[in-house]
């Protein structure tokens, strides 16, 4: 089971001069988990990310990728570990082929795999088109593909991805999604936004990460599955809560009710039997569920912190 | 994997104008001053032939010629050296290489060979420029082996003061302004009391004392030392700082 942990990062934390950004970040990554770290600007995604992949050193916390300590043993660490940054690393003089053979050895591979590695990465990325290119000529798009395909190439067990899809035009975000969810059967994928229906287009897990601190970690199955009803006859909020498969039920007025159930599709299906005498005019995913749980943790204005943070 | 990094580091600087500008510059400035040199030369030649102990012509234009090398050198070193680390840790492209499973010194190695091959281009045309006076007299090779030697240990120590400032901050006008303030300082510490005659840290410290020996041909452990020890350290400063990148002290 241990073998499963490919990320633990236990009492994380760093301060840029007076301002603390990270404060005491508990995190484990399975084998095969998508996990969404979402945040809003400035909460410390970036710098988590960096201390992740080993490129920044906590003021205090470990972390271990396969068990490797980041900084105790960081070659064997960051053998395992593909890292994309908020910048695409790249090197503007050089063509993607170049670029990609250099990371490739960089990352030790054995010089008969490289050109294998390489274009395995270009196929997974769609840059077989501009391998000649200088990558100075590259649109933000490719650039930003490259960098995928720089930490991707030698099939790492952690992928770390800070915002792999920032600056993207729609259809290429779309492609990226596509490519994040593809990557996630066979490596463990970390990564943040701070645009939430990316989360729920590509990852099992979210983490909300808001003023340094995680304020919030879980399955995003266990986040998402909330149902809204409207009904004409209502039979009261009892009843309706006391269904098989809910949860909690929410009297939003007007007939109308969101539901937090355990198994949206079953529930539904129930709901819908359950309810041919209610009058049921609407049966619907609520889709703003993990906007609203975002919300409640990042909007939340606790003063006593903020006036700490003035003193 | 110092080749790969080094390799990737040469050719990002000939991929540049400013490597092959600072090429042309130094041997315009070199070449410049060997022919002139040459032509003192030739028109002195009655007058020195009349000496006891006449200068040779390898005494005379080159070893002269290496001194404006080693000069022009402190000069371009820091602009040679200031994107290595810093344009690198400006741009983010650093992160690849600490995110990788390469040490510090592998880094920092990779990088230093890869400024070497530009220094090993600069100390070549040098050569070849002694060599051509081999067509129509005869050279002192012993003294010119002495000379050449100094030149590169100080082509290489330069190159490394320059790597450690590169490695200090992110931004380049930076780095070559430490660097050059670094080396000038070396270059001078020990004018005001004349050449060779202060003994102790402040004599051993000045960098030409130990190139002149050298380009006289005197062959001393203790210049080669100092050149050596130089670059040694300023490299090993260079890892720790990079080092400090991933690990907290």
């Amino acid at each position: 089971m241990a073998d499963d942990i490919l990320l633990t990062a236990q009492g994380i934390s760093r301060a840029y001069g007076p301002h603390p950004a990270l404060c005491g970040i508990e995190l484990t990554l399975r084998r095969g988990e998508v996990l969404g770290l979402l945040g809003l600007n400035g909460a410390g995604k970036s710098t988590a990310l960096q201390i992740f992949a080993g490129v920044m050193p906590p003021d205090a916390g470990r972390v271990a990728i396969c068990g490797h300590d980041v900084i105790e043993d960081p070659r064997a660490a960051k053998r395992q570990l593909g890292f994309l940054p908020e910048v695409p690393p790249l090197h503007p003089d050089a063509s993607v082929d170049e670029y990609l053979t250099f990371c490739a050895r960089l990352h030790g591979l054995a010089s008969a795999a490289v050109a294998d590695g390489v274009r395995e990465a270009k196929r997974r990325c769609r840059l077989e088109d501009v391998g000649g290119r200088l990558i100075r000529n590259l649109s933000k798009g490719y650039r930003q593909r490259l960098g995928i395909a720089q930490a991707i190439l030698h099939k790492p067990a952690l992928l770390i991805l800070d915002e792999p899809t920032s600056g993207l035009d729609p259809v290429q975000l779309a492609e990226v999604r596509t490519l994040v969810r593809e990557l996630g059967r066979d490596h463990s994928v970390i990564f943040s936004t701070h645009i939430l229906s990316e989360v729920r287009a590509v990852c099992d897990r979210v983490a909300i990460l808001h003023r340094g601190r995680i304020v919030c970690d879980q399955p995003l199955a266990s986040v998402d599955p909330v149902l809204r009803i409207r009904l004409r006859r209502a039979p009261g909020r009892a009843i309706i809560a006391a269904l098989e498969g809910v949860l909690d039920c929410e009297d939003l007025g007007a007939g109308t009710f969101a539901l937090r159930v355990a198994d949206a599709d079953a529930t539904a299906e129930r709901i819908a039997a359950a309810a041919r005498d209610w009058g049921l005019v609407a049966l619907e995913h609520d889709e703003n569920a993990l906007e609203r749980t975002f919300l409640a943790l990042t909007c939340r204005d606790d003063t006593p912190d903020a006036t700490a943070d003035a003193a | 994997m110092i080749g790969t990094i080094a390799r990737r580091e040469a050719q990002a600087l000939f991929r540049a104008p400013l490597a092959w500008v600072v090429l042309a510059a130094t041997q315009i400035i070199v070449s410049w001053q060997f022919l002139a040199l040459l032509d003192i030369f030739m028109e002195e030649q009655p007058r020195l032939r009349a000496l006891a102990n006449p200068p040779g012509i390898t005494q005379a234009v080159c070893l002269p010629t290496f001194g404006v090398t080693a000069m022009v050198m402190v000069l371009l070193a820091p602009v040679l050296t200031m994107h290595a680390l810093s344009g690198e840790r400006r741009s983010g492209a650093l992160k690849l290489y600490l995110s990788a499973p390469v040490s510090a010194t592998e880094i920092v190695l990779g990088k230093f060979f890869g400024l070497l091959a530009l220094g090993a281009i600069v100390w070549l045309l040098n050569a070849l420029m002694a060599a051509t006076l081999a067509w129509g007299t005869a050279l002192d090779y012993g003294t010119l082996g002495a000379a050449l030697l100094g030149l590169a240990l100080l082509v290489m120590a330069t190159l490394a003061v320059g790597l450690l400032f590169s490695s200090l901050t992110s931004q380049p006008a930076l780095a070559a302004t430490g660097t050059f303030g670094f080396l000038l300082l070396i270059w001078m510490v020990d004018w005001q009391s004349g050449q060779g005659k202060t003994a102790g840290l402040l004599a051993w410290l000045s960098m030409p004392d130990h190139f002149q020996r050298l380009s006289q041909g005197l062959l001393d452990t203790a210049d080669i030392e100092y050149f050596l020890l130089l670059t040694l350290g300023m490299l090993l400063l260079a890892i720790w700082r990079l080092d400090g990148d991933r690990r907290a002290f």
